[in-house]
């Protein structure tokens, strides 16, 4: 993999965990509203328009990324944001790390190591 | 029920896939890439992006509606294997190569993904427990 494609990919992998946990800050806010009420607030919290712009920039990494490696390649190098979100979902939001969740994040890991050792 | 979820699958592996197919006609079009205006604007114009964001929003609803119904292990663990359906569709129209890397590191992310799977399941079924001894 060329160094432009890890870039890429790293770009692409921060921008879409920021993006899910800003869509959690944001939906994690006003729990006991109504449902208008509660899309109400969320339309405008600023968590919200910080994960959709996230998103946004995204897609055109994601372009960018493909661009470069073979798709099946990508698609499977792109699945290590689980991994990432479950350490970011430890780390700030105190979810829990159960054994199976630990052995499914060092598997994927390890794929996810190895296809991209192959390019 | 059963069918319910099989077509459902069936569905957002679909819209999973074209996405993806997508993308990577996107990326082909607007190649070769540079960090310019020029470059977004190929992007942009190019219909296969719209194709990708279709599919997006479509993998999103059905999703959704799969959540309603479906536990969320089993259907997170079924979301994933869109790794397998586009190896095989880019080996197919992209004629990319089956190496051993690609083989065996999929498996290990899929086996991964189950693992998660299954770790989901156990934690919904215990905080169902709680709720259930908190209940009681």
């Amino acid at each position: 993999m060329t160094s432009l494609a890890f870039l890429l990919w790293l770009v692409n992998m921060s921008m879409d965990t920021f993006g899910h946990l800003s869509f959690k800050i944001a939906a994690s806010r006003g729990g006991g509203l109504s449902t208008g009420a509660y899309w109400r607030q969320l339309l405008k919290h600023p968590w919200l328009w910080a994960g959709i712009s996230c998103y946004v920039c995204e897609f055109f990494v994601w372009v960018a990324f493909l661009s470069q490696v073979p798709l099946g390649v990508g698609v499977m190098l792109g699945s290590f944001n689980i991994v990432l979100l479950m350490i970011a979902g430890r780390l700030l939001f105190k979810e829990m790390l159960t054994g199976w969740r630990i052995f499914g994040i060092v598997l994927i890991t390890l794929g996810v190591i190895l296809v991209g050792m192959g390019e | 029920m059963m069918r319910f979820y099989c077509i459902g699958f069936l569905v957002l592996l679909a819209f999973d896939t074209m996405e993806q197919t997508c993308f990577k006609y996107a990326g082909m079009v607007a190649a070769p890439l540079e960090f310019s205006s020029s470059w977004l604007e190929k992007v942009i114009s190019c219909p296969w992006s719209y194709g990708a964001l279709c599919g997006y929003l479509g993998s999103f609803a059905t999703w959704m509606t799969l959540l309603r119904r479906a536990p969320i292990g089993p259907a997170f663990a079924a979301s994933h294997l869109e790794i397998v359906t586009v190896t095989c569709l880019s080996a197919w129209i992209f004629h990319e190569p089956m190496t051993w890397h690609k083989i065996l590191g999929g498996v290990l992310i899929l086996l991964g993904v189950f693992c998660l799977a299954k770790a989901e399941h156990a934690v919904a079924s215990k905080n169902a427990g709680t709720l259930d001894a908190q209940q009681a």
